[in-house]
């Protein structure tokens, strides 16, 4: 069973993503904020992470730089997902080796694990 | 006819009586409310006192009334001042509260001299009648201590006058020019007549030529304040030597030549320099007018330079401002439709049980509704972008076939609610990968699929691709509506419709097909349609460069 972390701020749509994902046999682990993002990384060593851009405080650009500082967690695959479109942004996201910039709005969460199983082959 | 000194004398008070009058009056009208104007007319009031007084007392036959006379000269003549320091550090220090303490102190020796010259004997103690006129007999002391101030005084605006000259703006420079004159020559006549001559050959013979030279400060001050449009310096120098010369070639022709042959022609050289000497000046006069103009043009195009720059700058603020506002307002919006399409989806999905048969319908057009406002947030994001030139492009390799295809899942149920056919014609001979920016193709694809489905009721939509030269044209075909000419042509246009969509439909912006030729224009391609008629189905067109 895959290993997902996913790091999002707005609770509803948090709820909405674990709910459908772990129907879709995935195990799920949240996380609300870059930084309990960081940790539970560390902790958890997941397969996938599931990044939003627009978090409180840190934003979902610092997580990554964050992340791809540490040796233990560095390589791990990331999507990033947002309804942030901002160009400049997705330039940063993307030099930070994400698979894709996702725009939340466009995919419906099946769609979205349709993705996810092309990069966790 | 022979003219003595005195009536010369008496000729040149009645001219500055005359002329003074005439300047205090017309500063004083130019301007009534002008502090400026009125302290200038109180100058000149104060100023031609002095010069009455002096002439006066000067040519009077009575000792007690010459005495009476004199000592109003020194009083009139410690008013000139008083009325001159304010005037002046009005009008060209522009710094009266900057020396509040210096106006205490100078208003106070003023009044303390105007004393000792009223109501004692210090300064005016007696006159003695000499040949040319009656003479003044200064107090031992009383004198010293007056010559003293007026030394002091000038000086005081001599330095002053100096050093703010040369920081003044070229502008204020040509009006003080006048006044700079005025001052000089007043402050020369002055310290040579009413302070070097009385103080070292100790004699008042020639005192009230120095007191005349007031006029010369009255009538430049007087001009530059009411004149706008001054002659430059340069020019009234010129005219000066002009007339200066014309003057003693006058007087040499009229006086110094006795033989009439040379009288006439000293007359005609005179003549003929008086013709040069007007063309000289009005020469002069249009040369430093051009430089003025263009002195003038320089320093307006500098301020409008830094009017624009600070223009631009401003724009460019703005502009970021509505570039973040646009993403972050879009943000906001999509988070809640994200939500309603997760759910809506979901239960489509039958995530949560299955819907009865009769929600199904109503499901599905929540979503179609809420995917209506999702593609309506994307066009007017894309449009701002657009229009802003803030878009960038990111190239990748893509098999159209493959891309359409995708296209087609997303498009299935809008296809399927219809009971049209949607296909893809395939083609012979595999087409090449070309270089494109994804996202923005397959938008383009389906804005424009979009509205052939919209648009047909009947029959369906084909898509061909096919490779013209270095071209790759993908073509889209639908038997629907079909288009006029005039409709055509205002296809492509950002916030129009055809006259069908007005008609037929309502949903949708109109953004589509405008986002769809300008996203294609972007990889140096292009978007057109063509149709053979009403009712006879339409033809569009999205040609791209094999890269």
């Amino acid at each position: 069973m895959k290993k997902i972390l996913i790091v999002e701020d707005e609770k509803m749509l948090a709820e909405m993503y674990h709910d459908r994902f772990v129907q879709a046999g995935f195990k799920i682990v949240m996380a609300y904020s870059a930084e309990e993002g960081i940790k539970i990384a560390l902790k958890e060593k997941p397969d996938l992470i599931l990044l939003d851009i627009l978090l409180p405080r840190e934003n979902g650009i610092g997580f990554l730089a964050k992340l791809r500082q540490n040796p233990k967690i560095a390589s791990t695959k990331v999507v990033a997902f947002s309804n942030y479109d901002d160009p400049t942004t997705r330039k940063e996201a993307m030099e930070f080796g994400v698979k894709e910039y996702l725009i939340k709005t466009n995919y419906t969460p099946q769609e979205i694990i349709k993705k996810i199983k092309t990069y966790l082959k | 006819m022979a003219f003595d000194i005195e009536t010369i004398n008496r000729l040149i008070v009645l001219f500055i009586n005359a002329f003074g009058i005439f300047l205090g009056a017309w500063v004083l009208f130019a301007n009534r409310k002008a502090a400026l104007n009125r302290r200038f007319t109180l100058m000149t009031i104060a100023g031609l006192l002095w010069v009455n007084s002096a002439y006066l007392g000067f040519s009077s036959k009575d000792v007690s009334t010459a005495v009476a006379l004199y000592k109003l000269n020194g009083i009139s003549a410690l008013l000139t001042a008083l009325t001159f320091y304010y005037f002046f550090i009005l009008s060209f220090l522009k710094e009266e509260e900057k020396h509040s303490l210096l106006n205490k102190i100078i208003l106070l020796v003023i009044f303390l001299l105007i004393c000792l010259t009223g109501f004692t004997d210090l300064v005016v103690k007696d006159v003695r009648w000499k040949e040319f006129g009656m003479e003044i007999i200064h107090g031992e002391y009383g004198g010293i201590a007056y010559y003293l101030f007026a030394f002091f005084f000038i000086l005081l605006m001599a330095v002053w006058l100096i050093r703010k000259y040369f920081v003044l703006s070229i502008q204020e420079k040509q009006k003080t020019q006048y006044f700079f004159i005025g001052i000089i020559l007043w402050m020369f006549f002055n310290i040579v007549f009413n302070t070097l001559i009385p103080l070292i050959f100790n004699t008042a013979r020639y005192q009230h030529f120095g007191d005349y030279s007031i006029i010369f400060l009255l009538g430049f001050t007087a001009y530059a304040i009411v004149r706008r449009q001054l002659f430059g310096i340069k020019v009234l120098l010129t005219a000066l030597l002009v007339v200066l010369i014309a003057i003693l070639l006058l007087l040499n022709t009229l006086l110094f030549t006795e033989n009439t042959p040379f009288q006439i022609l000293n007359g005609i050289i005179f003549i003929v320099f008086l013709f040069f000497g007007y063309y000289l000046i009005k020469s002069v006069q249009t040369e430093i007018k051009r430089r003025e103009e263009l002195e003038e043009l320089t320093s307006r195009l500098e301020r409008v330079n830094v009017e624009l720059a600070t223009a631009y700058k401003k724009l460019e603020r703005l502009d970021k401002a509505k570039t973040e506002f646009l993403s972050i307002a879009s943000h906001q919006l999509r988070t809640p439709l994200t939500a309603v399409k997760g759910y809506i989806s979901m239960m489509l999905e039958k995530i949560y049980g299955k819907p009865p048969k009769k929600m199904i319908k109503p499901l599905e057009n929540i979503y179609a509704s809420n995917e209506r406002l999702i593609r309506l947030i994307n066009s007017l994001l894309n449009i701002s972008r657009i229009e802003t030139g803030k878009i960038e492009m990111n190239l990748e390799k893509v098999s159209l076939e493959k891309l359409i295809n995708d296209i087609f899942g997303d498009l299935k149920q809008a296809v399927e609610g219809k009971d049209i056919f949607l296909e893809l014609k395939k083609t012979k001979e595999p087409l090449p990968e070309i270089s494109v920016d994804k996202d923005k193709i397959r938008q383009a694809i389906m804005n424009i699929l979009d509205n052939a489905i919209k648009y047909t009721e009947r029959g369906g939509v084909t898509v061909k691709l096919k490779a013209v030269k270095q071209k790759l044209q993908i073509i889209i075909s639908d038997t629907g509506e079909g288009m006029t000419g005039d409709e055509i042509s205002n296809l492509f246009v950002s916030f129009t419709r055809g006259k069908a969509g007005v008609r037929m439909w309502t949903e949708g912006a109109g953004l589509g097909l405008y986002i769809a030729k300008k996203f294609a224009e972007m990889h140096n391609g292009k978007v057109w349609a063509e149709s053979p008629g009403k009712g006879r189905g339409s033809t569009f067109y999205i040609e791209l460069p094999i890269k």
